[in-house]
């Protein structure tokens, strides 16, 4: 942990930039991380039961206790917060810290969006100043672009969904790009087979629920698989566009410019203006600012903007500053509308 | 000094049971047991140093990694199940050719549009985000489940631990679908469920287990070769 001081001054440099203090509770329920993440966050979480028998963690990430504390409060309209504290996650690598010190800045619940992303970054690049460091670099992606590519290429729609879904994945997402490539989607002898059965349960009550769903959801899916075969040849050159896509790596000053010729080379009808980006300087400080398109895949929450900031001071490369845009993660965790966010967290532990 | 007394667990039931007490007789190694059939202790004939336990099948697992059994029989489905920390404790000596059984997913069978992994991981979105609740996935099996699963892509689903029966649940509300062991399919057939094409998680058998301490030990390695019919 980096001295007492350090970390009081970058706090102060947040708070000048007119944000609100809040304090988080330390231990939050399993369920609303399960909720977000999925089964597999199981692994990384400190957990144990209450006396009501809830079944309880300390808090992995400060980010998913503060939006959490917005939707709990049943708060409304725009708020700049900002905290502090330890975030408790296991890790495979025996070497890494179970304890992560943090301090994280957040606009919650604003429409300015463009704004609000320009203002998360200012507010990275300010309490960078407090550190000591020669070189480094701010990391530029976003998501919405890959989606955005997705909409426009010619596969079936569940295949389009999926890509989207498994973005932030690589292993598994490149597994994909390889089904997508060859032509094992539906098996003919046995949508033969079923076709029989498709035909008798067609007779049979379309409300019955089977597990869970409906007959006439599971026919209508059925159908819509049969009709909506792919192949293999249009497969294989929409897994290439991917792949090139996702190589797309340059200063940001460029990045609309290299975006614009691919999707023309492409023949893909999308445009992207250079102010769609939160900065067009390349150089900030001491830091390279760079565009690149599979940046933003370590976290599924991500929705929009994603950045992070690496330095290097006299010993070692710190990635010091990660963070983006998640609209959708407190209607992930319950809300019934849709909460805009973006934040940022300054990692302690170096 | 003290001779050190080794400790051999032998699975208390079933026919797992059945056939391990077959190759103790094939290698000619009697076993006695003081209070009769059902005593939880018992020893070989002849060979003072040995301890028999009649544990469960699980628990044989878990007291070969805290190194309270030196050897022990156990299914090798049981030993990749347990925590990483255990298993880490643990070699397979020999792998059998009985208890031969299969982890696999099975669904509802009437759920026709469903045939691999792949469409799993789209109901499992359904789920989140039409239904607004999670594709629940019932099995006695959570860790070897939960790794599966999401090296499949199927990320969105709860874990509803079972400990029995579990092919009745997706007709019970209790869960959606499930992750059994099967040797012939059968039970998972009669309960009106079907296995995914590609829905094979690990093929199991029934395993000779030491705990990786007692390796060093010379007399136990004397013992480990009394096994070798």
């Amino acid at each position: 942990m980096k001295s007492k001081n350090l970390s009081e001054k970058i706090l102060r440099s947040v708070k000048s930039k007119g944000f609100k203090y809040i304090d988080l509770p330390s231990v939050i329920e399993v369920n609303h991380i399960l909720q977000r993440s999925g089964e597999n966050f199981r692994k990384f979480i400190f957990s144990f039961i209450d006396q009501n028998g809830s079944e309880l963690c300390l808090r992995p990430d400060l980010t998913i206790a503060s939006c959490l504390r917005y939707l709990e409060n049943d708060l409304k309209g725009k708020e700049k917060i900002f905290y502090s504290g330890q975030a408790y996650r296991k890790s495979l690598n025996k070497k890494d810290s179970i304890i992560r010190e943090q301090v994280g800045f957040e606009i919650i619940g604003s429409i300015d969006e463009k704004n609000d992303d320009k203002e998360i970054i200012n507010t990275a690049l300010k309490s960078l100043s407090s550190l000591k460091y020669s070189k480094g670099t701010l990391k530029i992606g976003n998501v919405e672009i890959f989606d955005l590519l997705i909409s426009k290429l010619d596969i079936p729609k569940r295949w389009k969904l999926r890509l989207s879904r498994h973005f932030w994945r690589e292993s598994y997402f490149n597994d994909l790009l390889k089904r997508l490539e060859t032509n094992s989607d539906v098996d003919p002898t046995i949508v033969e087979i079923d076709k029989k059965r498709y035909l008798k349960i067609l007779k049979s009550n379309q409300q019955a629920i089977v597990a869970g769903r409906s007959i006439e959801e599971i026919l209508k899916r059925f159908n819509n698989k049969i009709k909506d075969p792919r192949r293999a040849s249009k497969g294989k050159n929409v897994s290439k566009i991917i792949k090139e896509f996702l190589k797309i790596n340059c200063p940001i000053d460029k990045a609309a410019e290299k975006l614009n010729t691919f999707f023309k080379k492409n023949s893909i009808n999308l445009a992207i203006d250079q102010k769609y980006f939160p900065t067009s300087k390349k150089k900030i400080q001491k830091l390279n600012v760079e565009f690149s398109t599979s940046f933003g895949r370590e976290l599924e929450y991500y929705t929009g903007m994603v950045f992070k900031i690496d330095i290097k001071n006299k010993f070692k490369n710190i990635n010091i500053i990660n963070g983006g845009r998640y609209d959708k993660l407190i209607s992930d965790l319950g809300s019934n509308k849709k909460v805009p966010a973006v934040g940022a967290a300054l990692n302690l532990n170096y | 000094m003290i001779k050190k007394l080794i400790n051999i667990g032998i699975p208390s039931k079933g026919r797992l049971r059945k056939n391990i007490l077959k190759i103790f007789k094939k290698n000619k190694l009697n076993l006695v047991s003081e209070r009769g059939e059902r005593d939880l202790l018992g020893s070989i004939k002849n060979l003072p140093n040995v301890k028999i336990l009649y544990l469960h099948a699980r628990e044989i697992i878990e007291r070969l990694g805290d190194d309270s059994l030196d050897l022990g029989f156990s299914g090798y489905d049981l030993l990749k199940e347990s925590e990483v920390n255990v298993q880490k404790k643990i070699n397979v000596i020999k792998k059998y050719k009985f208890g031969k059984a299969t982890l696999v997913i099975a669904i509802p069978d009437p759920w026709i549009d469903v045939q691999t992994v792949a469409d799993l991981e789209e109901i499992a979105f359904e789920f989140k985000d039409k239904k607004k609740k999670r594709l629940r996935v019932a099995t006695k099996y959570p860790n070897l489940t939960r790794e599966f699963l999401f090296s499949k892509g199927v990320t969105q689903f709860k874990l509803v631990s079972s400990l029995g029966a579990t092919e009745a649940y997706p007709f019970t509300g209790s869960s959606e679908i499930i992750t059994d062991i099967t040797s012939t399919g059968e039970t998972i057939r009669a309960n009106n469920l079907r296995i995914l094409k590609d829905g094979e998680i690990l093929k199991s058998e029934a395993c000779m287990m030491t705990s990786r301490s007692a390796l060093k030990n010379n007399a136990f390695k004397r013992i480990v070769k009394l096994f070798s019919k």
